[in-house]
């Protein structure tokens, strides 16, 4: 089943998959990700959450620096660097995906180099599976 | 602006690389001039040995060259199984986690300063002895999952390369130096420090939390199946519910190292009583981790994280529960040896003016006919009768005389005493909400709510008269009013109409998960707010004693690396299970004050 974005960030994701195999066009082999302007066109107050129907194909090995995930990595996923959330990435789900793609958070969302190749499929479950076996408390 | 990284296909895979080639074959040969720990089990031998190789003094590759607590252990086990196509048992799990924390573990003065990672608690932690390796390894998770842990320089090592192997981008975001090599001497006068963040941090490690150090040798020697059957004295103090006084009795598990345990306690603020049948198991010798129930196991199901005291009269810990453990309470265990205890008094703070009132003594023990005679509550307290008397709690009828000193009281009861036990004041000056800062967790649609309790703690100012002096008197938690108020983050913030509500027990219910269409660009249900505690101060018309606290309301977490608390990981980032940050689905039960629990 194909992916279905809903918006344009989706889009993008889904160009990048249907050509896997195909070199990625330069600029998205090494550039920088957002330099100012990059995104010019874009409307920011659209719908820019990242929504993948169905289930991710293998393994989409691209490059890819998740757009609009705080880089100020402290303290982090919770907090900006004033203690507040004014500077978070928001809404999360905008860039979860990014997120998961390029493990950036690892230790607050599944990566896709390890843990969860397939976030979106069957592996989440697996996942579910092996953090529910406990050992420690009786 | 911040520069974003490049990151290109190669680093990626350099990476990658790095994480098949360097982890294991670093095993036994590379480390035999280290002294590692022989491993004697057959479980471990039979599942570990075809990647972790034994050498002839039975001591395996990794394994055998770290110390760590039991959620350490079960941390390492997870992985081995989620990545690297180990299969167990559930039984065999457990007895593997076991025997590693038991002949691998830690001292109990090596885990006291890391105590709240297993115990779970938020706090706000400084790992002060090198604050730059704090930085580099807190960017992700907490100092506290380092500082529990013990390695030979070359397992610190091997885990730097296990983090960079598995998370590229950790290169990026902590373990490498951004910026040019520094080649000017510092502030000191001493010659830069052109280390690696993360050879610093394995150089600090590695001398601060080595393999082998005096006190493991110690407890090692002395460390022995610990004899906990018998009652205890409980006492302990749940934020929103105030103290608690009650007893639990253990009784042997059935095999090594387990109990079972039976605990009934009040809460004397509410009258509220619980009853509690468990199970524990001690690893190390000291480290308890249990599990308790009110009715059957679904229902009202706590985790319990204690260390017993060296001399096994004394057991402390955090007893906890909700998708993040952030509901809990802090308890202390007392054994109970033939003589009375005394666990508490309520109410603690006495203040000065009326007349008669009546005061409970909670413990445990107490003879029978307890007259006014046997109990002395200090200078300034008259027990005029006792009101009721059982061995675990007497009540008295008592006066205070009005020029009392005001000031902590020691109660004697018997042979029993408990220091500080009451405190007479002259009215209170001023409230404090604690926690200082909080966080909560958006959820209830995709995720679990994360909630955050608060609660007011009244101060007299002491004789001085100046408040937040060294002589103030705590008088405890307080019943206030609380609120929300804007916390102006942003210009026209309006964090405050998303973020959820407070109830009147000072419980934070945080709003649904999920882009909130209500919201510029769809934020999430997130923000900055002050909490606020009022005190109407109606006895003699004062104005009413108000204090905040700064609470951030935040994403929650997708990932939870402790099995426990069952967060539902890797739930899709589909919107469509959350259509519009508002939807209908109702959220988890209230955690809250007695109510059915996760
Ligand atoms: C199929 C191979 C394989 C098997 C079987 C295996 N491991 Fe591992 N183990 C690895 C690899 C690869 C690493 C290094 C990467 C890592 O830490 O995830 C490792 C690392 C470790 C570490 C070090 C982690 C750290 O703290 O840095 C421990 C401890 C460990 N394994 C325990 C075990 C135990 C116990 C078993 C048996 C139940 C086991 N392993 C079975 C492959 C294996
Ligand atoms: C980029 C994020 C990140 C940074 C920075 C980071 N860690 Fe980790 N660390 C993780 C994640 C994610 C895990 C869990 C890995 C797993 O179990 O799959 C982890 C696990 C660990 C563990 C437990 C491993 C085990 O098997 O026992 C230790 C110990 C640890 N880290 C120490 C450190 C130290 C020391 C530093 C600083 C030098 C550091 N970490 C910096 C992400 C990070």
């Amino acid at each position: 089943m194909a992916l279905k974005p809903i918006n344009r960030k989706a889009d993008r994701m889904v160009t990048y998959l249907e050509h896997q195999g195909a070199v990625p066009p330069a600029e998205q082999m090494a550039g920088p990700v957002d330099p100012a302007g990059a995104n010019a066109g874009v409307d920011e107050n659209a719908e820019d959450v990242v929504a993948l129907g169905g289930r991710l194909p293998e393994i989409p090995e691209i490059p890819h620096i998740p757009l609009g995930c705080s880089l100020v990595f402290a303290p982090g996923w919770e907090v900006d660097e004033a203690g507040g959330t004014a500077g978070l990435c928001q809404p999360v789900e905008r860039d979860l995906f990014d997120c998961h793609l390029a493990c950036f958070w690892p230790a607050h969302v599944p990566d896709q180099l390890n843990h969860s190749p397939d976030w979106t499929g069957k592996c989440a479950a697996a996942q579910n599976d092996w953090r529910k076996l406990e050992m420690i408390f009786p | 602006m911040v520069q974003r990284p490049r990151l290109t296909r190669t680093r990626l895979f350099a990476g990658m690389f790095l994480a098949a080639g360097a982890f294991v074959a670093a095993g036994a040969a590379a480390q035999s001039d280290e002294e590692g720990f022989p491993i004697e089990h057959e479980t471990i031998r039979a599942r570990c040995a075809a990647c972790h190789l034994p050498d002839s003094e039975g001591r395996m590759s990794r394994i055998s060259f770290e110390r760590k607590t039991p959620e350490g252990w079960q941390t390492s086990l997870q992985r081995m199984i989620a990545l690297n196509g180990v299969t167990l048992a559930p039984e065999e799990a457990r007895e593997i986690v076991k025997y590693l924390s038991d002949r691998q573990g830690l001292a109990p003065e090596e885990l006291r300063p890391g105590l709240f990672e297993v115990e779970k608690r938020m706090i706000d932690h400084r790992y002060l002895a090198d604050t730059d390796v704090e930085f580099t390894c807190i960017q992700c998770h907490s100092m506290g999952r380092v500082i529990t842990q013990r390695r030979t320089r070359e397992e610190w090592e091997l885990l730097m390369s296990t983090h960079r192997g598995y998370y590229p981008l950790t290169d990026f975001q902590a373990f490498l130096r951004m910026g040019p090599t520094p080649d000017q001497p510092g502030p000191d006068g001493e010659p830069p420090d052109t280390r690696q963040p993360m050879e610093r941090a394995v150089d600090h490690l590695s001398e601060v939390f080595p393999l082998h150090t005096p006190e493991w040798a110690a407890w090692s020697a002395t460390m022995r199946p610990p004899r906990l059957e018998g009652t205890w004295v409980l006492s302990g103090h749940q934020p929103g519910r105030g103290a608690l006084y009650g007893t639990v009795t253990m009784g042997g598990g059935g095999e090594r190292d387990a109990f079972v345990t039976r605990a009934g306690y009040t809460f004397p603020a509410s009258g509220e009583t619980v009853a509690r049948r468990g199970r524990g198991l001690v690893y190390t010798g000291y480290q308890w981790r249990g599990r308790s129930f009110e009715s059957d196991e679904a229902d009202g199901a706590m985790r319990e994280v204690m260390v017993v005291e060296r001399d096994m009269n004394e057991i402390s810990g955090r007893w906890f529960r909700g998708d993040y453990d952030e509901i809990g309470m802090d308890v202390r265990l007392t054994r109970l040896t033939g003589s009375p205890v005394v666990a508490g008094v309520h109410p603690r703070a006495l203040q000065l003016g009326g007349g008669e009132r009546e005061v409970r003594i909670f413990g445990a023990g107490f003879a029978d006919g307890v007259g006014p005679g046997d109990v002395d509550l200090g200078p300034g307290l008259t027990v005029n009768r006792v009101v009721s008397a059982s061995s675990e709690e007497i009540a008295l009828n008592v006066t205070l005389a009005p020029d009392a000193i005001p000031g902590g009281r020691d109660v004697f009861v018997g042979g029993a005493s408990l220091a500080g036990a009451v405190v007479v004041h002259d009215g209170i000056d001023r409230i404090q909400v604690l926690p200082r800062t909080g966080m909560a967790r958006v959820g209830g649609i995709v995720f679990p709510k994360g909630y955050q309790q608060f609660e007011a703690v009244a101060f007299d100012d002491g004789p001085d008269g100046r408040p937040s002096s060294d002589d103030d008197l705590e008088l405890g938690p307080i019943e206030v009013d609380w609120s929300l108020e804007e916390y102006a983050a942003t210009f026209d913030d309006n964090d405050i109409d998303f973020v959820g509500s407070i109830d009147r027990t000072g419980l934070f219910v945080p709003a649904v998960d999920g882009p909130n269409p209500d919201r510029d660009r769809n934020r999430n249900n997130v923000g900055d707010v002050w909490v606020v505690a009022t005190l109407a101060q109606d006895d003699n018309g004062d104005r009413p004693l108000r204090a905040r606290a700064h609470l951030v309301v935040t994403v929650p977490l997708y990932l939870l690396f402790d099995a426990g608390a069952n967060v539902s990981t890797g739930a899709s980032p589909d919107p469509a299970a959350s259509p519009n940050g508002r939807g209908s689905r109702t959220p988890g039960p209230n955690p809250g004050m007695g109510g059915s629990p996760k």
